[in-house]
């Protein structure tokens, strides 16, 4: 008799913690009627954490902005920022913490491309939106439901530099030395397939290991190969290091290289040696008076520290300005979702993004069904070693090379 | 009166796996909790035990090398890293089931273990590190730029599936992890009181004299290569499945480092400690967490400090823990005990 009551107790209380369960699946994680959690997760403490602070400035800023003017749909954003320090192992822990316990609703912005590969199963396990920041080609070619991707990614840009070389000099002997790792080979993939579709070729590519600072064997097979142009798939470090030793060299070679080099503090580091120099990117540097870079100007002075963010001249703005394309996609995204907001209505409604105008900050934004990334253009900017800034050699285009 | 220590009166007392009753009480208790935790935690809580339960399995293999035999490897990640390869290959490519890539997997890191450690036999302290070390740079190497293992973007895992039931959820791979564990945990014990685990030992406090004895050291040493590395395939495996992605940057020396903080920090060469130091080693990046998001909204200046300083946090405990108490976490255990045992007396 006493057994049976227990027996009985326990099955009631297992039905009741379904029950509960049932209750708490019906709700969509992150969203209520006045607030929607979102995920920033970004370096503060690996080797990215240089990123870290003007990537979350950006979000902390455009967030504040949203929210003072009324919010998305009636609902304020809740941004929670994440330290992911870059690495697999520790993105798989913030995007947990994010997912599992602050129950965020998408990740607007993940910082590193092999982390982002890491918590990709998380992420469509609890359907949520994932926007990775790095080497992006494999992120929307083949396509992920969950996944989109709100800049110009490695591939189109080194397609562009290598059509912008070939368009100077249909006859350019193009050498190419690029990070061994997932950056860097995208790079070399979409140079390889830019320099194959305009019917020539990458005639010297050497790969270097992360950390490498001494290119003097690099430089010298590339003076052998007799190159003209290099394109550079490096880091900023290792872009200055190549700068210096092009002029120790003697050697009136051409560089042009991708947007993780394109801020002030490549200035700082080579100085007027870095006069000439070129790289690709989708963002237009802060100082220009474009109406996009205007916008983002005022906000910054309204809710950030505008002297040391983004009136800074040594302050790495494209990273600001990159963050500013994923929030502002996220929030139209979410606008376009409509009031009724869950996981699928986002989707969809990212997916109804188009032509978003970003005013000549970088390309406009445009999702589709079938297209994750927002575009495949990119702006060529040249350094101005009297100036210590990056100026506009030639305007935002698409590569000709099929990019799909 | 309570008993003041336990009298054994036979070498099959004297070898018990559960030595008196209380030892299977508190037992019994930590099994049922196994069995109701996951029912009363959240699922982010539940993610942190199955991290935990699989960095037990990969400590305790390691502690049977380094703790028992004193061969020191610093190559730990690379083997649970074959185990974790092996598994997305055979699982994802073949399409074999999780219970063939299960022990394929650590079968697969069992035989490289072996060939590592057959230098082990000329090498010993610091070379036989170096040895080791060079041998996880040579596997990150591999898997970073063989097309088979895809890259540095990284390969998917299947989830688990047995019979056509499928796990899928934080709570079903914590009863999976937490079997497992337990599984892995009473193999160890069992292989530490064994004749193997006696030669081990013999080994570890003096080669020679363990020679000297009849003890083939290549034929041992080869053989703690490969329990060890048996151990970590099969928790290599476990984390493959659980994450369903893999990436090399997954196993590289950071990784190998923490497993030997977690034997060091609780405790060489006793089964409890690297349970135990698996287990606070995992834990606190999440405490961390927790105590960042408890600082953050009050006094943000100081969550912002425990995000600037944690990993000066996480090597800050490793250095106290080295300086007070050597013995680690399994030291702590056994002096409290002996204090409760002979509690009011000090002796």
């Amino acid at each position: 008799m006493r057994a049976g009551r227990i027996i009985l107790s326990l099955v009631l209380a297992a039905a009741l913690c379904l029950m509960a369960a049932g209750v708490r699946a019906a709700e969509v994680r992150g969203v209520t009627d006045t607030e929607v959690k979102i995920a920033c997760l970004v370096d503060f403490t690996g080797p990215g954490k240089y990123a870290g602070v003007p990537i979350s400035d950006a979000f902390k800023d455009y967030v504040a902005w949203i929210n003072d003017t009324g919010g998305v749909n009636g609902r304020k954003i809740k941004l929670i920022v994440e330290d992911n320090g870059i690495l697999p192992p520790t993105t798989m822990q913030a995007a947990k913490k994010v997912i599992l316990k602050d129950n965020v609703f998408a990740i607007a912005f993940n910082l590193g491309t092999a982390g982002s590969s890491a918590i990709l199963p998380l992420c469509e396990e609890n359907q949520v939106v994932m926007m990775p920041h790095g080497a992006n080609k494999v992120f929307y070619d083949p396509g992920n439901k969950w996944v989109f991707v709100p800049h110009t990614v490695q591939f189109s840009m080194a397609c562009r530099a290598v059509e912008y070389i070939l368009g100077k000099n249909p006859k350019a002997r193009i050498g190419m030395i690029y990070q061994d790792d997932g950056f860097g080979r995208e790079g070399l993939e979409g140079a390889t397939a830019a320099a194959k579709f305009m019917k020539s070729e990458i005639v010297k590519a050497m790969p270097y290991k992360t950390d490498t600072i001494d290119f003097s064997p690099h430089m010298s097979a590339m003076k052998e190969a007799k190159v003209d142009w290099i394109v550079l798939w490096t880091y900023l470090p290792q872009s200055a290091a190549i700068i210096k030793e092009k002029v120790k060299m003697g050697w009136d070679v051409k560089l042009i290289s991708n947007n993780t080099t394109g801020v002030p503090p490549l200035f700082g580091l080579v100085k007027e040696l870095a006069d000439g120099y070129l790289l690709v990117t989708p963002y237009a540097p802060a100082h220009t008076d474009l109406p996009g870079i205007k916008k983002a100007k005022e906000i910054n002075k309204k809710y950030g520290d505008f002297a040391k963010q983004l009136g800074n001249p040594m302050y790495p703005d494209y990273l600001y300005l990159a963050a500013w394309g994923y929030i502002a996609a996220t929030v139209e995204g979410l606008r376009k979702a409509g009031k009724n907001l869950t996981p699928e209505s986002f989707v969809a409604g990212l997916e109804s993004v188009k032509d978003f105008d970003m005013g000549g900050m970088c390309p406009n934004i445009t999702f589709g069904p079938k297209r994750h990334v927002s575009s495949f253009s990119s702006l060529v900017l040249r350094a101005d070693g009297k100036k210590m800034q990056f100026v506009i050699e030639d305007e935002l285009k698409e590569p000709k090379t099929p990019q799909q | 009166m309570a008993k003041m220590g336990s009298l054994k009166t036979s070498y099959k007392e004297d070898m018990a796996l559960f030595q008196n009753t209380w030892v299977k009480v508190w037992l019994g208790i930590l099994i049922a909790g196994l069995v109701i935790c996951p029912y009363f935690v959240s699922n982010y809580q539940l993610s942190i035990l199955n991290e935990m339960a699989v960095a037990v399995i990969g400590a305790l293999g390691l502690n049977l090398l380094i703790g028992y035999t004193g061969q020191i490897s610093l190559g730990h990640a690379a083997f649970i890293a074959i185990g974790a390869y092996t598994t997305a290959l055979l699982t994802g490519d073949l399409g074999l089931p999780f219970v063939v890539s299960l022990p394929l997997s650590g079968a697969m890191a069992a035989v490289l273990g072996m060939i590592v450690g057959v230098p082990a036999l000329r090498l010993k302290g610091l070379y036989l590190a170096l040895g080791t070390l060079a041998f996880g740079f040579i596997v990150e190497y591999v898997i970073f730029h063989w097309d088979l293992t895809r890259g540095d973007l990284g390969m998917a895992v299947p989830a688990i599936s047995v019979a056509g039931f499928e796990i899928n959820t934080e709570r079903q791979y914590f009863h999976l992890t937490a079997v497992m564990a337990v599984l892995a945990t009473i193999v160890a014990k069992n292989v530490t009181r064994s004749k193997i685990g006696r030669c081990f030992t013999a080994i570890r406090d003096r080669d020679i004299a363990a020679e000297a004895m009849g003890i083939p050291l290549a034929k041992y040493k080869i053989m703690a290569f490969a329990i060890s590395s048996f151990y970590a395939g099969i928790a290599g495996c476990l984390m493959a499945h659980y994450q369903r992605w893999i990436v090399p940057g997954s196993f590289d020396i950071h990784q190998s480092i923490a497993f030997i903080a977690m034997i060091v920090l609780g405790g060489l060469g006793t089964i409890l400690g690297a349970v135990l130091g698996a287990i606070l080693i995992t834990a606190i990046p999440h405490a961390i967490v927790y105590a960042t998001d408890l600082f953050k909204d009050s006094y943000p200046v100081f969550g912002g400090l425990i995000v600037d300083f944690k990993l000066g946090i996480f090597g800050l405990i490793v250095v106290l823990f080295l300086l007070f108490e050597p013995h680690g976490l399994a030291g702590i255990y056994r002096r409290t005990k002996l204090y409760w045992k002979t509690w009011p007396f000090r002796y």
